[in-house]
């Protein structure tokens, strides 16, 4: 056991930390989601995208052929660790791009479709973002059960249907879009299909839905007859679930150590905070702190432990999900007794007038109200403990 | 990085595994916990030919010079197999600060025995306060001539009825911080004026009252500088978190596997009870929490190896023994109570493992104590 990066991993940790001295503003505040709510910040965001690419650290772990440093697990693991404490934004173009779409078309793409959309989103363009479409309305949890229709016509596949919750749609060039090829499939797990979707083409049509803050993060995308050449069918047609259930695992696992390096640092915030208001001197709120300050690190250690495990060459199965079950819980309790630390400053918006009253604390009001959206965002708590249940312990499917 | 166990570590687990399912099955568990002396002598033989006892000491004092996980490991099995015995407060509590603080006679002469298993230890620090904090040491000790002389009652002493020695902690000056004017002693538990008795526990492992009565104790006894007790008892608290912390991970990880396991037998409404999402998620929470245990103990044993300074293993030993007490007993409930009514009762083995519950809180510090420690070590 060695429980210690090596002295390369530790120097590009310093690399990281340079970067974010020169590039962000000091007052650099943390938000999970990468909305880009007004056309400024999101100019910003991809501005940085541009710079992390040049970096060469925002697809590492792709291979070279593809815009990639064919760099290790662990490399991209410092380097998410560290994007998640400084807040670094524009590491996922949109959601999707980096996180999925490469390592996807990695598995299951064409070389063609390797050659044209990797190098997009390694240059960190704005025709590099992608946005997910799997969610429909009576597809959620149960997201087997889409609706969406591809049908072929000649070399064509016509598209019609409904997708819903769709991140940052009204930002991305492309969609991952799922949808169902052969609608007469014995099961409903058979007959789908993932199919690449210029967001350009005609019949596509994005409407915003704005969350319960205010922001606008998600969508609703409608395609009416939208024509796609089947070139953008991506590995086998009516195979789309099976290829999804292989790659899920390998998406999820940087994830788990960017959300570490954001709770740490809201962490250490509060605890500035609290010291500098007299609140540790308050037995409820250190020991609320230290236990949290526990999952914490049980975080970082659970998230190294699935980057190793894909480091020995296994696939991950349920890890993702305990990764993710843990955040939410720990997101749940850290932002919790963060907004008590705030008192009745925690109920103020980070703009307008009283914006000299703001207390940020890394993110913490953001946290609060965003994660009640993260929790459902890439499957809820429940279904996550449904994947751990029968991935994780064996046992037989709960519903 | 890396989070696989050596080909040696692997060994050291499987024979440790093999040995105690062996050598101490259930019956022999619940048979020495009805028994006057707590463990069997020749299991006890058995374990010191195996090394277990300097499992983690120079080979200069007889020890096999391995490491904190190696210890950690056979003391996990130890939690697993639920192997009863003065093991605990002799190598974990005891063997360390003898080995860090005490003169290079004492070494020789207190060391040897513990590693060949001949010699039994027992650390008796608490009193009737309960409490793991410096004030809740009260016990005098007076300094007359070459002696000190001891007077006070000490609580909780593990095995203290078998033990062949005892550090005992004291009080021998009184300042306004309660970490100073502490000492360490070396008491033979067979001085005059010293009565041992036997406490009941619901578990039925060996705890001990002692009480001192102008117990005389000469000044060579002493274990570290007078007065300047706390890192000694520092120490102490580290190794004995830790190496509980790992103990407790075999517990619970043998409790969640047995639960896990009868959840796919029973059935009721025609199902497997697991298939119920009830059932099957409260078995995942606790799948999950245990996962987090094992490498918090992993890695907080792993930095002592590493000879990294003991302040970065610190918060980390007390963030592994305070999440080993919420989940042990967390553990232990749900599991029994999933088990429906047969979980309450003799016949199956997973009430033992809840019976050591509190004992296992209260050993190497209880929650609150440690979320505190951790709190400490932000300033
Ligand atoms: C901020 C945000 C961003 C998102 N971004 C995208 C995106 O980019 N692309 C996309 O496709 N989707 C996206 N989603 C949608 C997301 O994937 C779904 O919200 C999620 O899969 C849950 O589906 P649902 O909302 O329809 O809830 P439902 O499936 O209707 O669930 C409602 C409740 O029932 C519970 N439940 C359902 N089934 C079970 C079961 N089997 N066992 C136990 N409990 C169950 C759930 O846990 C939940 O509490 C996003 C969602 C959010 C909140």
């Amino acid at each position: 056991m060695e429980f210690r990066f090596s002295e390369q991993e530790e120097r590009f940790r310093e690399e990281i930390r340079d970067f974010v001295k020169a590039e962000l503003p000091p007052d650099w505040a943390l938000g999970m989601f990468e909305e880009g709510d007004s056309d400024e910040e999101w100019a910003f965001i991809m501005s940085i995208s541009k710079k992390l690419s040049q970096k060469g650290w925002l697809t590492m772990t792709w291979p070279r052929e593809y815009g990639g440093q064919g760099a290790s697990g662990w490399k991209a693991l410092v380097y998410a660790e560290e994007g998640g404490y400084w807040g670094i934004p524009g590491t996922g173009m949109g959601v999707s791009g980096v996180s999925w779409v490469g390592p996807s078309l990695i598995l299951f793409g064409t070389e063609e479709q390797r050659r044209k959309y990797m190098p997009l989103i390694a240059a960190g363009e704005p025709d590099g973002v992608w946005c997910t479409g799997y969610s429909e309305p009576n597809a959620g949890s149960d997201f087997a059960n889409l609706r969406t229709q591809a049908i072929r016509q000649g070399d064509e596949y016509v598209i019609n249907g409904q997708k819903i919750w769709t991140s940052a749609a009204h930002q991305a060039r492309w969609c991952w879009l799922a949808v169902r090829t052969d609608p007469k499939s014995r099961s409903k797990h058979e007959g789908i299909s993932i199919i690449i979707v210029d967001m350009k083409s005609p019949g596509v049509t994005v409407r915003p839905i704005r969350n319960y803050i205010g922001n606008h993060h998600f969508n609703e995308v409608f395609f009416d007859e939208v024509r796609v050449p089947v070139q953008n069918l991506v590995g086998e047609e009516n195979r789309g679930w099976y290829q999804l259930m292989r790659s899920l695992g390998y998406e999820r696992g940087g994830v788990a150590a960017r959300s570490y390096g954001h709770n740490k640092r809201v962490l250490e915030e509060l605890i500035r905070y609290a010291d500098g208001q007299g609140l540790t001197a308050r037995s409820e709120i250190r020991q609320e702190l230290a236990d949290v300050a526990i999952d914490i690190e049980v975080q970082r250690l659970l998230a190294y432990e699935t980057i190793w495990k894909m480091s020995q060459g296994k696939a991950p199965t349920f890890e993702p999900s305990r990764d993710k079950v843990l955040n939410d819980e720990i997101l749940k309790r850290l932002s919790t007794v963060g907004m008590d630390i705030l008192g009745p400053f925690s109920q103020l918006r980070r703009s307008g007038r009283a914006l000299k009253w703001f207390r940020d604390l890394g993110g913490v009001c953001s946290l609060y109200w965003n994660l009640i959206g993260m929790s459902s965002a890439a499957g809820t708590e429940f279904t996550q403990k449904n994947i751990i249940g029968q991935f994780g312990l064996g046992l037989p499917r709960s519903y | 990085m890396d989070f696989s166990l050596s080909s040696d570590q692997e060994l050291i687990r499987s024979t440790a595994r093999k040995f105690i399912e062996n050598e101490c099955p259930r019956e022999i568990v619940r048979e020495l916990n009805r028994s006057e002396k707590g463990y069997d002598p020749e299991i006890w033989r058995k374990m010191a030919e195996l090394g277990w006892m300097g499992l983690a000491l120079p080979e200069e004092y007889g020890g096999v010079e391995g490491g904190m996980i190696d210890l950690a490991l056979v003391m996990e099995e130890m939690g697993r197999g639920l192997l009863p015995g003065p093991f605990f407060p002799t190598v974990a509590a005891c063997s360390f600060p003898i080995l860090a603080f005490g003169t290079a006679e004492q070494k020789e002469r207190y060391l040897p025995p513990i590693a060949g298993g001949e010699a039994l230890w027992s650390l008796a620090v608490t009193e009737e306060s309960g409490s793991n904090e410096a004030s809740g040491i009260r016990m005098q000790a007076k300094a007359e001539g070459d002696v000190y002389i001891l007077d006070g009652i000490k609580l909780f002493v593990p095995y203290a009825n078998m033990a062949d020695s005892l550090l005992v902690a004291a009080r021998t000056s009184e300042g306004l911080n309660p970490r100073e004017g502490i000492t360490v002693f070396v008491v033979d538990p067979r001085s005059p004026g010293i009565e041992i008795d036997l406490l009941l526990t619901t578990a039925g492992d060996k705890q001990c009252e002692i009480r001192f009565s102008r117990v005389s104790v000469p000044k060579a006894n002493l274990l570290g500088e007078a007065d300047r007790g706390w890192p000694v008892l520092e120490l102490i608290q580290q190794r004995t978190a830790l190496l509980k912390s790992a103990e407790m991970l075999g517990g619970v990880q043998a409790v969640l596997e047995m639960t896990t396991e009868y959840s796919k037998q029973r059935i009721q409404f025609g199902a497997a009870i697991g298939s119920f999402q009830a059932v099957q998620h409260n078995l995942v929470d606790l799948f999950n929490e245990v996962q987090g245990l094992r490498y918090l103990v992993y890695e907080a044993a792993w930095r002592i190896d590493a000879g990294l300074s003991e302040l970065s293993a610190f918060p980390l030993i007390s963030m592994a023994k305070a999440k080993a007490n919420q989940v042990y007993q967390r553990t232990c409930v749900d599991c029994m109570k999933l088990h429906g009514a047969i979980g309450f009762t003799e016949e199956l083995d997973i009430g033992l493992y809840h019976l050591r519950t509190r004992a296992n809180l209260a050993l190497g510090g209880d929650t609150r104590f440690h979320l505190d420690r951790i709190a400490e070590s932000w300033s």
